[in-house]
């Protein structure tokens, strides 16, 4: 009985170890299922797919560990993307146009935190009303129509190779993490994300400024959503206003798998990257094992609720 | 308990009658949707007439059938967006039983059947699993999405014959039946929400649910019959859809769920739970469709829908908050 319990004590106190022991497990049965999947060049190959989803997941940890959720990411990128690709067509210099971009991102998550903080809204409703609005406007603004007659050196963000093999865009995520990881952990401002998500209100009377946390957080993830919509739009070379499409549900998820509790309070950067790692993996491994993209939604589903339902039990074993 | 200030109104003096109808959820949203339809009628020739405010009340039957099931979740305090993958699904088990059997009940039988199963589903996990609904929901948005793909094999269901898609296109005694079923499904959800005891204790569920434990109330079933009539009115919303699309596609539904969700907010129903109504969500629902509509009618074109639905949502929340202050935060 002791024994049992103390195993699951120890179990509950390193839920990133059961998630990199998945992955291990995964990659494992990725191996076994095809013999491209173990090589260095597919792994540092997936990278180039994740990238985009694991900063805005960086992004998202924080707002759901305040209690929040933000539903407009995947338009904000649109609205990003077109934000570069026309102004460049208009004739800006693409350094300036990609200037822009990273401003509009911002203006977009300032917009949503305005709505949240000074109007007091659920940011469920906001940011539900700015996935339609932020989408909306990439698609009217550009008349749907697409720009891909970008400069050769734009391939730069999202296609180039840095010491021989590793992704450009890796790099970017992996400064964003000891940046994101480094913010939350170890300054007060990372305290005041924990502390809101707890309890606002005792988080208030204590001092905390809610509102300007929030600000912040949200215009946060605007700039981590333009540079993923930079990213993305470098990678494929074109801009148009239904990129993203669907994308703010694979980041939930990653966020929600990482260990983030939905209610806020909990999560951390470690689990969110292990989340963002182990849905890139079961996508590429399932595409190479040749198993049809039907089924990659089935499981991606499943996944997530019992992740979310271990979760929770451990959490509550806890209480 | 706002929906019942109006009965109360009758000898009370006008200053206080305002205060009443103010603080009714789904006041902002009727005067905007009356505004609109006023707006509207000037600008366009066609608007208002029979053809066309019927076909509008037919475009947006599956949306709002949805909607009144959804608003009762919301009132519970919990979220369902799976509802665009439940259509599809429920679709797919009907649009399977017509081409084979014919007829619109059993086809009906099996679409309200996986509708109330998938339900059933969400409802369970969320109360005896504690998940969150929106992770609940999230992950059968995915999971049913997969199993449409995986029963379908990816292929179209074509060639429906024309008695399964009665209650798409039907007519009855010169009103389409669409608009008789959004109606009559109104009317049934808004005593159910007065008068029964579930519909009453959604309310208290919603309100404060640890106050409606302790008061003795079954807090688990409530919510998880709320989620099982989601199901419910999925599977009758499908076979609205199949009927007026004719097939049924394997991505039949795809993006519904945040429309729906749309409509139940915008209509005045708080997302926080306890507050709204069944006419909230259907005069969401209905503002939506005016709005695809009258922009068309008026010369916006059609990709700018979307900047405009998120806009609308965005003002309506907006316009609850300003009520509510004015009222000093009591409704």
């Amino acid at each position: 009985m002791s024994a049992a319990t103390g195993a699951l004590k120890r179990l509950r106190f390193s839920r990133e170890l059961v998630l990199l022991g998945i992955l291990i497990a995964l990659v494992i049965v990725m191996s076994l299922l095809s013999p491209l999947f173990f090589t260095l060049g597919n792994l540092l190959n997936t990278s180039r797919y994740f990238v985009e989803v694991g900063l805005m997941a960086l992004g998202m940890t924080l707002i759901i560990i305040t209690g929040g959720i933000d539903l407009s990411v995947g338009s904000n990128l649109a609205l990003v993307s077109v934000a570069i690709g026309f102004t460049f067509a208009a004739g800006l210099p693409l350094p300036l146009a990609i200037l822009f971009g990273l401003v509009v991102g911002v203006a977009a998550g300032f917009f949503n935190s305005v709505f949240i903080t000074f109007l007091e809204l659920h940011p469920l409703v906001v940011t539900l009303g700015t996935f339609a609005l932020f989408q909306g406007l990439a698609y009217g603004l550009t008349g749907a129509q697409a720009v891909s007659n970008f400069p050769p050196w734009f391939a730069y963000f999202g296609q180039a190779y840095l010491l021989g093999a590793v992704p450009g865009q890796l790099i970017i995520f992996v400064a964003a993490i000891v940046i994101v990881w480094l913010i939350l952990s170890r300054t007060s401002f990372g305290r005041y994300v924990y502390a809101i998500g707890n309890n606002e209100e005792a988080a208030r009377f204590s001092g905390v400024p809610i509102r300007r946390v929030k600000v912040a957080i949200y215009s946060g993830i605007g700039l981590l959503v333009a540079i993923a919509a930079v990213i993305y739009t470098s990678r494929v070379s074109t801009a148009r206003g239904d990129v993203g499409l669907g994308l703010e549900l694979d980041v939930i998820s990653a966020v929600v798998l990482g260990g983030a509790s939905i209610y806020g309070g909990s999560g951390t950067i470690a689990g969110t990257v292990l989340g963002v790692v182990i849905i890139a993996i079961l996508r590429n491994g399932l595409l190479l094992a040749g198993v049809p993209s039907t089924w990659q939604l089935f499981i991606l589903g499943v996944l997530l609720l019992v992740a979310v339902f271990l979760n929770e039990f451990f959490r509550r074993s806890e209480e | 308990m706002t929906s019942e200030a109006g009965t109360h109104a009758a000898k009370a003096e006008g200053g206080t009658r305002f205060r009443r109808v103010l603080g009714r959820p789904e006041t902002p949203a009727l005067a905007f949707l009356i505004l609109l339809v006023v707006a509207f009628s000037v600008l366009s020739d066609t608007f208002l007439s029979v053809t066309n405010l019927e076909s509008i009340l037919i475009s947006v039957a599956v949306l709002g059938v949805i909607a009144l099931a959804v608003n009762q979740v919301v009132l519970c305090g919990e979220i369902d967006i799976s509802t665009g993958s439940m259509l599809g699904l429920c679709a797919v088990a009907g649009g399977a039983v017509a081409t084979s059997v014919g007829g619109f009940v059993l086809p009906l039988l099996a679409a309200v059947a996986v509708g109330a199963l998938c339900g059933a589903i969400n409802g369970t996990l969320v109360t005896l699993g504690r998940i969150p609904s929106i992770i609940v929901t999230l992950g059968m948005l995915y999971a049913l999405r997969g199993v449409i793909l995986l029963v379908t094999g990816g292929t179209w269901i074509t060639a429906l014959p024309n008695d399964s898609r009665v209650l798409g296109m039907g007519n009855v005694l010169g009103l389409s039946v669409p608009v008789m079923i959004l109606l009559g499904l109104f009317l049934v959800m808004e005593v159910v929400g007065r008068h029964s005891t579930w519909g009453r204790n959604v309310y208290a569920v919603g309100g404060n649910r640890r106050a409606a434990r302790f008061a003795g109330l079954p807090t688990d079933r409530v919510r998880f019959l709320a989620f099982v009539l989601v199901g419910v009115f999925v599977g009758v919303a499908s076979m609205i859809y199949m009927g007026r699309a004719g097939s049924v596609q394997t991505n039949t539904g795809t993006g519904l769920e945040l429309q729906v969700v749309a409509a139940v907010v915008i209509g005045g129903t708080s997302i926080s739970g306890g507050r709204g109504s069944s006419l909230a969500s259907l005069t969401g629902a209905i503002l939506i469709g005016v709005i695809l509509n009258g922009l068309v009618l008026v010369g916006v074109p059609g990709i700018w829908q979307q900047a405009v639905l998120g806009a609308l949502i965005l003002l309506a929340v907006t316009t609850d908050v300003v009520r509510r202050r004015l009222l000093g935060d009591a409704a």
